[in-house]
């Protein structure tokens, strides 16, 4: 008869294995060269068909060349075997030989563990939410396969296989959450590997030119969280101030490069009596610029970031991984005096400004007595004449904010904002551009504020004597509403050239459960990350300070760790052990006792041998001995084998062994 | 009464000599109500002790030779035409007894074995429709040759597992073979054998044998006995519950017959191998003649606590 292990699967468990495994690959299938996913999927198809046709598993040549031709694919892909993708591609296709090979069920058990190991490495590319269900749902699905090809019997019945897997899962949860909780952490995880994160991230990048934000106006992806722990401020309020842009060749600007000699001190903000700071938290998303994000003007510098004299918040590097940060931020502010260097760097034009540009601003100034005036007639222009607000603007030429504002007049908010700065440099009045997000959806689910790409935005600062740099939204001229609303990316595919859609909130059953789904995920998302990836050793640090073992940290924390997990596996090892013996009955126990005494003497017990049995022998050993081992072992007969057996002959038959002493 | 029971055991002594402990296992099969098996070779006395015990006992007692001719009618009897009365008379077989003697029982057919070996599990006898009830008290004493021997017909599992006890004589000791042989000749010796028991007091030992007092730690002990036999594998099926069943009883009449009230696991193991040798078959035993070392080897493996 066949153990099980030399059997293989009965053909629908088979089946399910290839399954699971190929949903186990699937996530990789997108991060690793399209060489390697043929390879895995022509090999499990080819397994799928050997199911019914055992014929076709390769005997052990081509199995050979087989494997050869895997390794050669993976050294053609990746010539170097180093790093993630190496890693990933190589494993992957193991995992299809090793199907190709599936024969007995020894091959089955290591095929689910390289299953198990081929689930881990996704979180090399990924750590959302979800793929945590989707990885704990495969972990089960497996193990039930393990749990199932222990049995011997071949009919297809998953359930009681799942029940003691999910079972499996459940009693791991405490043991993951004491390990979660208390295994030392590391600021970046085990399997970082460095430089591989830097893909691009979409973001505002530190180069604005005309089509650069409405392009980020499509992407939905969240650019980073705040929660308000009071009141959210209102959004036309909500401008989250980036990178400032002062130099331009005519068609893009570019974020300030700053020289040594303007690291100083940042600027101090002189406020009014009434200003009230805000206070919030930012979790920010990767990014691969180094700004990052605060409502107008930042008071704090979150750690490992600096603050600029434009108030930009400038970390040392791009934050790879996901950041949060305190900040307190003052609405009502006056910045002070304007430095030379300001003024030269707000006034300097590019070469293609045209004469109608000259003779436009001249009109304006023309009809107005003071910089401020001007700046209301220039907001006045873009309301009355015929500017269109799309997000999907004609393509501009070599000068595009001429063509902007005397032909197209279509366009995003950074075409209205650089035409804007132009203009107001052109009036004499220092002037910057700012890139940032504006607005945010409040996610009433989460009480916090989501901030997307689709929210990218820039905006105008001139100076002004009277109020310092102020802020000066163009678009909001044209199209108040995308101050008042924010834009919602999923409407925009069928409106191609047309002027933007915005949201509206009460807009039918349909759009609002879809967007409370929305909110919802997102909500899940923010804490899976706030709660779970965003444990970090800082927040391990004040909770074991919180338990009073703010002394254990570090390594300290690591050996504590091995000890105590010692200690529980031999607890629980000896308390599996002790209910498995059961307690011997006293009388026994002092039986034995008695027993062991006379092995002293050279006469001891086979344990097959009965009381009476032993006892005939010891008396014929040692007849000395007669009267005391008689009365003890009639005594153990009665209490035991008897009817003997109450507290008073329990009593006395203790005495007696004690008494025993040859 | 113990007294009774010694005499029993002295006068049989005198006939079977140096077999005591096979002629008290004998005893003790009869006190617990079981039918006996006794096998071994021609020759050595199995034919003298069924006769002894049946004397001894005071039991009516007819004897069956078991032959390859033998029909089931001969055993159980059959219906003759009355002439005079115009009816069917039945003409009870030599079952109908107290104590049947079933000599060379594997000599015969199936067909003749089952029909001693039904009536042994029902205690009656039914011939065309009508059941007559056998005598009570009702033993069966058959003897058998070692199955191996040319011209026999084994007897089957399930009913090898009637017999209580299988016993085996085997040769006597040196000193008892000279006192045999010098001695008297055994049939004249049995002739003057008189009962020891009355009928009444034989079922009032029988009794006593019921009402041995069983404690917890000796059915601990009967139980790791039964489950040492089902686990390991050196042995091909394990002991049934009824094999418990029948080393239980086998025991309290041992215990009673050794003087005690209550069981020891000292009784359980004197009968261990005379009840369950018979019953058991090694994993890898072709001829069947395993069954008593694998009782010895239960009995050495399972620890008396």
């Amino acid at each position: 008869m066949k153990r099980p292990a030399q059997l293989l699967l009965s053909g629908a468990w088979q089946y399910v294995l290839l399954l699971l495994l190929g949903l186990a690959v699937l996530p990789h299938l997108f991060n690793i060269e399209r060489g390697i996913t043929l390879f895995f999927l022509a090999l499990l198809l080819y397994r799928a068909l050997a199911v019914s046709r055992p014929g076709l598993i390769p005997a052990r040549l081509p199995l050979f060349l087989l494997t050869l031709g895997g390794v050669a694919n993976v050294l053609l892909h990746y010539p170097i075997l180093f790093g993630r993708e190496a890693g990933v591609a190589l494993l992957v296709s193991m995992l299809a030989l090793k199907l190709v090979e599936m024969r007995v069920r020894r091959d089955v058990y290591i095929l689910v563990f390289i299953g198990y190991f081929v689930l881990i490495t996704q979180f090399l590319y990924n750590e959302a939410g979800w793929l945590v269900l989707y990885v704990a749902a495969l972990v089960i699905l497996l193990t039930a396969l393990l749990v199932d090809s222990q049995r011997v019997k071949s009919r297809f019945n998953p359930l009681p296989s799942l029940a003691t897997s999910g079972l499996m899962l459940l009693q791991a949860i405490p043991v993951t959450i004491a390990l979660f909780l208390f295994f030392p952490r590391f600021n970046s995880p085990l399997w970082y590997l460095g430089s591989e994160r830097s893909q691009a991230v979409t973001g505002i990048s530190g180069e604005i030119s005309p089509g650069s934000i409405s392009g980020l106006s499509r992407s939905s992806e969240v650019a980073f969280r705040v929660d308000f722990g009071a009141a959210t401020p209102p959004a036309a309020q909500r401008y989250w101030r980036g990178p400032v842009f002062w130099d331009t060749d005519g068609s893009s600007w570019s974020a300030a490069r700053e020289s040594a000699d303007e690291r100083g001190p940042p600027p101090v903000l002189t406020a009014s009596e009434t200003a009230e700071p805000l206070s919030y938290h930012v979790t920010m998303e990767p990014s691969s610029e180094r700004w990052i994000y605060a409502l107008e003007l930042p008071l704090l510098t979150p750690p490992g970031a600096r603050l600029t004299a434009d108030f930009q918040l400038l970390r040392n590097s791009a934050p790879e991984r996901r950041l949060r940060y305190r900040m307190r931020s003052l609405t009502d502010y006056h910045t002070g005096a304007l430095t030379s260097h300001e003024r030269e760097r707000g006034l300097r034009l590019p070469d293609n400004i045209t004469p109608r540009m000259v003779e436009l601003v001249q009109s304006w100034r023309r009809s107005s007595r003071s910089d401020a005036e001007l700046v209301l007639n220039a907001l006045d222009h873009f309301r009355r004449q015929e500017f269109y607000y799309t997000l999907y603007p004609p393509l501009l030429g070599e000068n595009p904010a001429d063509q902007f504002l005397f032909e197209s007049r279509r366009g995003f908010c950074e075409h209205y904002a650089t035409s804007f700065t132009l203009l107001m440099r052109i009036a004499g009045i220092p002037t910057r551009l700012v890139g940032g997000y504006q607005g945010g959806e409040i996610n009433p689910l989460g009480d916090y504020l989501i901030v997307r790409q689709s929210d990218a935005h820039a905006w105008v600062e001139i100076w002004l004597p009277e109020s310092g740099w102020q802020r000066v939204d163009p678009t909001a001229a044209v199209a108040p509403e995308r101050i008042e609303r924010p834009l919602d990316p999923a409407s925009i595919a069928d409106v191609i050239g047309a002027p933007i859609r915005f949201i509206e909130l009460d807009a039918g059953l349909f759009s609002d459960l879809l967007r409370r789904l929305r909110w919802g995920a997102d909500a899940l998302n923010a804490s899976w990350h706030r709660w779970v990836l965003g444990y970090s050793r800082e927040r391990q640090h004040y909770l074991m300070r919180l338990l009073g073992l703010g002394f254990l940290h570090g390594p300290k924390l690591g050996y504590a760790m091995i000890v105590i997990t010692g200690l529980t596996v031999a607890a629980v090892a000896l308390i599996l052990l002790r209910r498995n013996r059961e307690r011997p009955d006293p009388v026994l126990r002092h039986y034995r006792a008695f027993c062991r005494r006379l092995a002293r003497l050279g006469i001891e017990r086979v344990p097959s041998e009965g009381p009476k049995a032993f006892a005939d022998r010891v008396i014929a050993q040692r007849p000395d001995l007669t009267a005391s081992v008689a009365a003890i072992s009639g005594l153990y007969i009665g209490i035991r084998y008897g009817r003997l057996d109450n507290a008073k002959n329990r009593a006395r038959f203790t005495l007696l062994v004690r008494r025993f002493r040859p | 009464m113990s007294d009774a029971l010694e005499k029993l055991v002295v006068e049989a002594g005198k006939v079977i000599l140096g077999k005591e402990s096979v002629i008290r296992l004998a005893i003790a099969c009869l006190l617990a109500r079981g039918h006996l098996l006794i096998e071994d070779l021609p020759g050595v006395g199995k034919t003298t002790l069924a006769h002894l015990l049946a004397k001894l006992l005071g039991l009516h007692y007819q004897r069956i030779q078991f032959t390859s001719d033998l029909l089931p009618a001969d055993i159980i009897g059959n219906s003759i035409y009355n002439r005079n009365e115009g009816c069917f008379d039945f003409h009870p077989g030599p079952v109908f007894s107290q104590l049947v003697l079933a000599d060379e029982i594997n000599r015969a057919t199936p067909k003749a074995q089952s029909a001693l070996l039904e009536a042994m599990e029902e205690q009656q006898v039914t011939i065309e429709g009508k059941s007559y009830p056998l005598p009570q008290p009702f033993f069966v004493i058959a003897t058998q040759n070692p199955a191996h021997q040319i011209g026999t017909f084994p007897l089957p599992e399930s009913q090898l597992d009637r017999f209580l006890m299988r016993l085996e004589l085997g040769y006597p000791d040196a000193k008892s073979e000279r006192l045999l042989l010098s001695g008297e000749d055994r049939r004249s010796l049995l002739q003057q054998i008189e009962p020891c028991l009355e009928l009444q007091q034989l079922a009032e030992l029988q009794r006593q044998a019921d009402a041995v007092y069983l404690s917890p730690a000796i059915l601990d002990y009967c139980q790791q006995l039964l489950a040492f036999s089902r686990n390991n594998p050196r042995f091909h099926r394990g002991l049934s519950p009824r094999a418990g069943l029948a080393l239980l009883r086998s025991a309290k009449a041992w215990a009673l017959l050794s003087g005690r009230r209550q069981l020891l696991p000292e009784d359980l193991q004197a009968v261990l191998p005379a009840t369950v040798a018979h019953r058991l078959h090694a994993s890898a035993d072709t001829s069947g003649s395993e069954g008593a070392q694998l009782a010895q080897y239960l009995l050495e493996s399972v620890a008396v606590a």
